[in-house]
């Protein structure tokens, strides 16, 4: 590193250190994340408890001793009352759903946009579906027909060949921690390249720091690092923390029994270099656009699309399970989250990890040539 | 010595309806300036002072001509000419998280400093009677402190060439009397000092010749006693209403 660029370097990371607002951004940020992580962990879980509730069935008719057979057999709540008195306890959330009869006809009452109502549903249509497999039964059997013949004319067997890591709760947390830590670096990233550039000029220190006899390139150069250190440190606390939440999730939320959250240290080591790449990118990209502005509102306006742009590509290749080719390693954004979820699921691609480190370092390279150009612009100085 | 050759600076203004208009802010001005010489730059507001210093101290370019420190040029030797100039103005705004020793310090480093820096920090701190507040931090300083420091600043890496743009402007009279005793001591130990100002009465007292410019362009040239006499006027401000014939706002 050259002398004057780690000069530059010292004086932003002191101002960076001394400034509330930029210590926050990257101190704090981060320390949200486990919150995050915990909360939607401890939601997944009260969903999927909700989902083993069966809650209870109205039953708008007489039980026989078959129907009374079959709900326990199912271990099925029932209630019997009237219609009437079973849409009250429906409208009083005492019951899910109520069956209704008439001659041989059986109606199920429910609501399919109450979540509840559509979870019990199912349940009533089992206990109906197995008291007429036991009527088609008898009958069969009354007429001397051997019913396995006709009833079990096909069999099925259901076998889980699920892999630990296909487990989609663990999938989604571990992504999504990981599109957290994105989504911090990058909010760190822009306050300290937005005061480092923007800032400085309506300050009125710009002016005064091209005073110096130090090259314009040496001057971005520092701000970059400075701003790219800054959005490391944030990155890398937020991994940190996210592994602490995971483990202390895996170990005291049920829907993670039996998994293991925590990623080899290959894919630890991994995760930091997409870590590292993507908070030179970000860093770049702030400081180019933030340069462009000529005060400090400006170019927090110019850098709020960026948050969004850093964030929602990935996302989106995750929620639509984008497949990594060569193409999508070396798209900036996409690449990142792709890589770590191909990572996260065993899934190395030496390959794929070399092109998205080497076109980072390309894009970087453009984008730090561009804004040093720019810098002998007087409509980008003053 | 300074050399200033035929130097244009060429603007475009963005005018209604997209409409692009170019101007020269700096309009073909040649001049020199010698050791031990105060030279007053002066005009009213938008004259193009601040552009013309500015590409003298090496941080715009020209549009064309050049700028010359001893027959070199801010394309062959940037970084040793900035070695060699301090400058100061209305727009150059100092840290304020540093303390005045902090900021000195990094100054001298970005100088390359060689010898004792904390002796020459003490230097300077006594020099211009800072030592009080020297590492308080800058937001708490008074404006004339500030200034103070901004002018140590100047001083730390001692200079040969001084660009003081608008240097006294929006300053009280103790403030501003400062800056110009400090102008006359370097003055006196061979420093060059470019003044820009549109204090007219103040470079008459302190400078030895002076360029009054208007609309980018050199009005007239010469020490303020010539001035005077060439436009047979009793002072610089008469000079000047007189070479730009007469009081108008819109001019």
């Amino acid at each position: 590193m050259k002398n004057k660029t780690f000069l530059i370097l010292k004086k932003e990371l002191r101002e960076v250190f001394r400034d509330k607002k930029s210590l926050s951004m990257m101190l704090i940020i981060p320390i949200l994340i486990p919150f995050i992580i915990i909360g939607i962990s401890y939601l997944f879980d009260s969903e999927t408890s909700k989902q083993k509730d069966v809650g209870t069935i109205g039953i708008a008719y007489e039980l026989e001793e078959i129907d009374k057979e079959i709900l326990e057999n199912l271990d099925i709540n029932y209630e019997v009352n009237s219609v009437k008195e079973l849409q009250d306890s429906y409208d009083k959330e005492q019951i899910r759903c109520y069956i209704t009869k008439e001659n041989n006809t059986y109606k199920i009452y429910y609501d399919e946009n109450n979540i509840d109502s559509a979870t019990t549903t199912p349940y009533a249509e089992n206990y109906l579906n197995e008291l007429k497999l036991y009527y088609q039964d008898d009958y069969l059997k009354s007429h001397g027909i051997n019913s396995e013949e006709v009833l079990d004319i096909i069999k099925i067997d259901y076998q889980s060949i699920a892999k630990k890591e296909d487990n989609f709760y663990a999938n989604y947390i571990t992504t999504y921690a990981f599109l957290f830590i994105i989504m911090a670096i990058t909010i760190s990233a822009t306050y300290p390249a937005t005061d480092a550039t923007a800032g400085e000029k309506e300050r009125g220190t710009m002016e005064t720091l091209l005073t110096f006899p130090i090259k314009n390139k040496d001057i971005i150069l520092g701000k970059y690092l400075s701003v790219s250190i800054s959005s490391m440190i944030t990155g890398v606390l937020g991994f940190i923390l996210s592994l602490i939440s995971l483990k202390y999730v895996e170990k005291t939320i049920g829907i993670y029994k039996g998994l293991n959250l925590i990623p080899s240290p290959l894919t630890i080591i991994i995760t930091l270099l997409i870590i590292i790449c993507f908070s030179l990118l970000i860093s770049g990209l702030c400081i180019a656009i933030a340069s462009l502005s000529k005060t400090f509102k400006e170019a927090q306006s110019s850098l709020t699309p960026i948050t969004f742009i850093s964030f929602f590509p990935g996302m989106i290749s995750f929620m639509i399970n984008m497949k990594t080719s060569f193409i999508i390693s070396i798209i900036p954004f996409l690449n990142y989250v792709q890589i770590f979820s191909d990572v996260n699921s065993g899934k190395i691609n030496i390959l794929y990890i070399v092109s998205m480190f080497l076109s980072t370092i390309i894009y970087i390279t453009i984008v730090l040539s561009y804004i040093i150009k720019q810098y002998k612009n007087e409509k980008v100085l003053f | 010595m300074i050399t200033v050759k035929n130097v244009k600076k060429e603007f475009i203004k963005q005018e209604k309806k997209n409409k692009e208009i170019k101007f020269y802010a700096v309009d073909n001005i040649s001049f020199e300036a010698h050791d031990s010489e105060i030279i007053g730059i002066l005009g009213p507001n938008g004259a193009g002072k601040t552009t013309l210093l500015r590409m003298i101290g090496g941080i715009m370019e020209p549009t064309s001509g050049e700028v010359l420190y001893d027959g070199n040029t801010f394309q062959e030797k940037e970084i040793e000419i900035k070695k060699d100039i301090a400058y100061l103005s209305g727009n150059t705004k100092i840290y304020q998280t540093l303390s005045p020793y902090e900021l000195l310090e990094m100054c001298l480093e970005f100088y390359d400093y060689k010898e004792d820096k904390e002796k020459r920090i003490k230097e300077i701190s006594n020099l211009l009677e800072m030592d009080k507040f020297l590492y308080n931090r800058i937001n708490h300083l008074s404006t004339g402190q500030t200034q103070r420091v901004n002018i140590a600043r100047c001083l730390i890496h001692n200079p040969k060439y001084y660009i003081l743009d608008e240097a006294t402007s929006g300053l009280d009279i103790i403030s501003s009397e400062i800056i110009l005793d400090f102008i006359k001591k370097e003055k006196q130990k061979g420093k060059t000092i470019l003044y820009s100002t549109h204090y007219m009465e103040e470079a008459q007292d302190i400078c030895d010749r002076v360029i009054m410019i208007n609309k980018g362009k050199i009005l007239i040239e010469g020490t303020p006693q010539e001035i005077k006499e060439k436009t047979n006027t009793n002072n610089l401000r008469e000079s000047f209403f007189k070479l730009i014939g007469g009081l108008s706002y819109e001019e």
